[in-house]
């Protein structure tokens, strides 16, 4: 193969491990918004406190499969624990309080991330097995960005089969279209609440500690995910893992061919595509509601 | 409540006590108020689409940002510009930004509205970062020749002191509170609280909702315009992160509500109050994040309406207790 495809081939490799990293934080957002009506502005410091927790248990235990499994369920421990004791007592209140809320845990986060673990980037080694390349076809590919897809696909059908299959994946899908139906169906709902919280903070501590041995760690990862997250859910159209799903992998590449070939516009082409989606329709591609 | 006369000693108290303000307190005080009063327009602009319209932007700083920044090039580019040309400039590349953007965002409401923002916020902040040559990237526009203020034939005021800037920022930003505050109150201002309330019910009446949004949106993006202006003289410099940032955003978002959503003074308060925290924190603990943090936290848990709500309370509460001796009037 020449080698001008080989590098179009590794670019839409690259392109698609971020858009399924970003595919992972994003639809624990859209899954938040779409069920408790909160925009959880403090995810993205969840996803970057799970690769400080990632780089932690590694330090302490020494393997990275410990960490994958471990920094996660810690992560959501502690969305958990905001979602009990912080957003439902304001719940009363609207989007606006908790917007600044999750503002202020955020901020929090950040800081106890810089007293605990400094502000220097903290590099994470991926086990051998993960790293170097493996060759198909007559190419190249990273393992560790393969790898990343292959857990992004499976974290993937664990969802799915758990939104469609199970009986609480029947309960959550009926609260996203009506929450207080469900409620008065004699259904806990705020014990729902807390376990999609749960879930999608989870779900961003996966992608916390998949990234972290790409992009080492550091307090900035909250600022360079937030955003693109964000704006993934945006254009996606609140509440919508389809239209998430979606426009993660046309941003993963959309970035990563856009650093090739416009590098110094690359990220406004992700602004722009947002606003052009957004004018068209302004609840987002696949979103229903205003 | 307050008679006209009480009413007047009060101004005329304000205006001698912000006169003397600079001597009183020294060089770091005054320009200390001064950035104070540049977010606090800056915030009632944003208030005035938040509080009196129900637009929640999270991109207002494009505004701030455009003021500053038109400013800034104006400064920088032509020659022997007058002080006040580039505050004009200033105001009107807000103006024309919003203009551009108002036949699109007015159409939308709730949080639709605010996404677009965030959308074309941050598509604001990445040109300001990417278009090298003309904005500077992230080291902004700095070092422009700040020009005195000239009124031909009386008098000729150098801008470069401190003080004398003091006066000229604190009469600039004075006047657009008042024309702010004003126009809150003429009929016009109404329709807005009635858009606000119940949007259908004022079509009926006959009101051009979507017309009378766009109004407000220009001349809320004209004033936090005026803000960015002002700024970016003031600092001598506009860059990306201090004009366009998000931060600078959520800024306004966070006055309105440690101040008070709903009340032309709350973000005002909210301003003050933010700047004081952060004068205070930075002096004992570098942690200003976690404080602000657990500031804006506490604030939601316990003060949902802010610190103008809280006086709202404290007063129905004094007035509560003093309702025999007193006859109590409109209270709000």
């Amino acid at each position: 193969m020449d080698p001008t495809t080989a590098m179009y081939i590794a670019q839409g490799i690259h392109g698609l491990a971020y858009g399924m990293i970003l595919f992972l934080v994003a639809s624990g957002l859209t899954l938040i918004f779409g069920m408790m009506d909160i925009l959880n502005l403090a995810h993205a410091a969840f996803f970057m406190l799970a690769a400080y927790f990632c780089y932690q248990f590694l330090s302490m235990t020494g393997s990275f499969w410990a960490a994958l499994l471990l920094a996660p369920v810690a992560t959501a421990f502690f969305g958990i624990l905001m979602e009990r004791f912080l957003l439902r007592k304001i719940h009363a209140f609207g989007l606006m309080s908790q917007l600044i809320l999750t503002v202020g845990v955020s901020l929090v986060i950040l800081a106890g991330v810089k007293i605990f673990w400094g502000t220097e980037s903290l590099p994470v080694k991926i086990p051998p097995i993960l790293s170097g390349l493996v060759l198909i076809a007559g190419l190249d590919y990273p393992i560790y960005r393969l790898f990343i897809i292959g857990l992004s696909l499976l974290v993937l059908a664990i969802m799915a089969l758990l939104l469609y299959k199970t009986r609480i994946g029947k309960i959550v899908r009926a609260a996203v279209s009506d929450a207080d139906m469900v409620n008065a169906l004699g259904i806990n709902i705020p014990l729902v609440f807390t376990f999609v919280f749960g879930v999608g903070i989870w779900l961003a501590g996966v992608a916390g500690v998949a990234i972290a041995p790409i992009l080492t760690v550091y307090p900035g990862l909250e600022a360079q995910m937030g955003m693109d997250a964000f704006v993934v859910v945006i254009t996606g159209g609140f509440g919508s893992l389809r239209g998430a799903f979606i426009v993660s992998i046309i941003f993963g590449l959309l970035s990563s061919y856009g650093v090739q070939f416009v590098s110094s516009l690359a990220p406004v082409l992700m602004f722009a595509f947002m606003a052009v989606v957004l004018a068209i329709r302004p609840m987002g591609l696949f979103g229903e509601r205003e | 409540m307050m008679n006209k006369k009480v009413q007047w000693i009060l101004w005329a108290g304000l205006i001698v006590i912000l006169s003397l303000y600079p001597k009183a307190f020294g060089i770091y005080y005054t320009n200390l108020f001064v950035t104070f009063a540049v977010f606090a327009v800056y915030s009632v602009s944003f208030n005035l689409l938040l509080g009196y319209t129900a637009l929640f932007s999270f991109g207002h700083a494009m505004f701030f940002g455009a003021g500053g920044y038109g400013t800034a090039l104006a400064l920088k580019h032509i020659h022997g510009l007058p002080l006040l040309g580039a505050v004009g400039i200033g105001l009107l590349a807000a103006i024309l930004l919003a203009l551009i953007l108002c036949p699109l965002v007015v159409r939308v409401t709730g949080s639709a509205f605010s996404m677009l923002h965030l959308a074309f916020g941050q598509l604001m902040y990445i040109l300001a970062l990417k278009l090298r040559n003309i904005t500077g990237g992230e080291d902004g526009i700095g070092g422009f020749p700040i020009p005195p203020l000239n009124i031909p034939g009386i008098v000729s005021i150098n801008m470069k002191a401190p003080e004398n800037f003091y006066y000229f920022a604190v009469v600039v930003l004075g006047a657009s509170l008042w024309i702010m505050w004003f126009f809150t109150k003429t009929p016009f201002g109404q329709i807005q609280v009635g858009i606000r309330d119940n949007a259908m019910r004022i079509d009926y009446l006959g009101f051009k909702v979507t017309q009378t949004k766009a109004v407000v949106y220009v001349v809320a993006g004209a004033f936090a315009g005026v803000a960015g202006s002002i700024f970016a003289l003031f600092s001598n410099l506009i860059a990306a992160d201090s004009g366009f940032g998000i931060m600078v955003s959520f800024g306004a978002i966070i006055n309105t509500l440690v101040g008070g959503l709903g009340s032309f003074f709350g973000p005002i308060w909210g301003a003050a109050i933010m700047q004081i925290l952060e004068e205070v924190t930075t002096r004992y603990t570098d942690r200003v994040e976690l404080v602000a943090g657990m500031i804006l936290i506490i604030v939601i848990m316990f003060a949902p309406m802010g610190f103008a709500g809280f006086l709202r309370w404290a007063k129905l509460k004094w007035l509560a207790k003093t309702a025999g001796k007193m006859n109590v009037g409109k209270v709000s």
